[in-house]
């Protein structure tokens, strides 16, 4: 684990505002990249805390993946972010916040101009989601977090 | 139907253990535990939370000692609702919430929680922080750690540091450090068997004398980590005496300056701490400690010491 450099927290906050309409993404917050380009926020406080320790296993919590040209949110990081995400965003409804928390793919309302759009229900944010040609989209949601099929 | 089957030593010590019911165990054992839970305030104001349950006809009703903490009617099945997935409640039984609020970490403050997986109290902790101040948590299987991360993700901690060691150890790297630490003891989980009936078949003596020696070393080890004036709770989900006032009397004969404390939860039922057992003499402040049986709320059975370094 080593916190973001200034260059490639540059280049994450430029795909956030590209993809999502995001500024100023997770201002206060240290960024670490967590291996398979993971990247974590955590406090300062809690980042400086750590030198002093040893077997650190994890700081804070996961929030966006890198993903080619891309930036794919975890349900914790879109919530983070919260209603500075501006564009690409999606509303849904409590059946279908359902389905997506089971990641079952969701058909698009309206057009949709990203390749990822983030999930919304009330206030809770859900995530990425991938856009795809069949007109559907497919949420990220990892598989220990998706509500079981009965 | 099925049995509770108990061990040949668990039936002999049952009969050690000071001012038991066995009859009134032995129903509580054959009892679910109750469906409660933790609204996250972490993500969204608690009422938004309680009201998104109200509208799904979900009934609940505070737990008096716990702050956030509710207990569900009617058997619903939360385990599986959006709001348990996105990380809006954590369920939790309600006298496992209990070592958390005796506890009462504060925002800005230090913490550690030594034996931290799955994760139940260090979410609970890192909530009462309000995300501010440093929480440690702490476990020595990585692969327990997993479930402590996921639950911490799903919550959404943002002043956690995650570590994986032998809780002993820590001391070498921050001793005199923290404002509260959290020692919820591995244990031979007499207060939990409900949730697992396995537990009583294979109960042994034996692990009780191994793990007693344990606790007593990783409470000596989360002492040396507490600052002057800071608190540390010792807890265990069991009720045998070798792994809970024994343990904390090792402590106090120790270490002069270690001092129990009285504890204060509102509605909590319980009784005192022995100070005499089996031709045994115990500190008599241990009195002040909390031992609680599984039918004193019809949940789980807990043990719960509050320590103060003077100082």
């Amino acid at each position: 684990m080593r916190p973001l450099t200034s260059g490639e927290r540059r280049i994450l906050e430029n795909r956030l505002m590209r993809q999502y309409g995001v500024e100023e993404a997770f201002k206060d917050l240290i960024l670490v990249m967590a291996g398979q380009k993971r990247i974590r926020a955590c406090t300062r406080e809690a980042y400086e805390f750590s030198k002093k320790l040893r077997k650190v296993q994890q700081l804070g919590i996961y929030v966006a993946k890198l993903r080619g040209e891309d930036v794919v949110l975890s349900i914790e990081g879109s919530q983070l972010l919260g209603d500075k995400i501006k564009v690409n965003v999606i509303d849904l409804d409590e059946d279908e916040a359902i389905e997506w928390m089971k990641a079952s793919p969701i058909r698009i309302k309206g057009e949709p101009t990203g390749k990822y759009v983030v999930a919304r229900h009330g206030k809770i944010y859900l995530g990425s989601g991938i856009v795809s040609r069949d007109g559907k989209i497919y949420p990220q949601v990892a598989k220990w977090r998706r509500i079981p099929e009965l | 139907m099925s049995k509770l089957i108990m061990s040949d030593d668990l039936r002999r010590y049952l009969d050690l253990i000071p001012d038991l019911d066995l009859e009134l165990l032995l129903e509580a054992y054959e009892r679910p535990l109750p469906e409660a839970f933790r609204t996250n305030t972490l993500k969204l104001p608690e009422e938004e939370i309680l009201q998104r349950l109200r509208d799904k006809g979900i009934e609940f009703r505070p737990i008096p000692w716990a702050r956030y903490g509710y207990q569900a009617e009617g058997g619903v099945e939360l385990g599986t609702t959006l709001e348990h997935m996105a990380g809006l409640i954590y369920l939790q039984g309600p006298v496992s919430m209990a070592p958390v609020e005796a506890l009462d970490p504060k925002p800005g403050e230090t913490v550690l929680d030594m034996c931290a997986a799955p994760g139940s109290k260090t979410t609970q902790i890192a909530q009462l922080m309000k995300g501010e101040g440093v929480l440690v948590a702490n476990d020595i299987s990585y692969e327990r750690v997993k479930a402590l991360s996921s639950n911490i993700q799903k919550i959404g901690v943002l002043n956690v540091v995650v570590t994986v060691m032998d809780g002993r150890r820590l001391p070498r790297y921050v001793k005199e450090t923290f404002d509260k630490v959290l020692i919820d003891a591995p244990c031979s989980s007499l207060g939990i068997i409900s949730k697992d009936w396995g537990v009583a078949k294979s109960w042994s003596y034996r692990v009780v004398e191994r793990l007693s020696r344990l606790q007593a070393q990783l409470l000596r080890a989360g002492f040396e980590t507490l600052k002057p004036g800071g608190t540390l709770i010792y807890s265990t989900c069991t009720l045998t005496v070798e792994e809970n006032e024994m343990v904390v009397d090792k402590l106090l004969k120790e270490r002069s300056d270690a001092v129990i404390k009285p504890i204060n939860l509102p509605g909590l039922k319980h009784r005192h701490g022995v100070t005499e057992w089996n031709n045994l003499r115990f500190d008599p402040s241990l009195k002040h400690t909390l031992r609680i049986m599984p039918y004193d709320n019809w949940a789980e059975g807990f043990y719960i010491a509050r320590i103060v370094k003077e100082g």
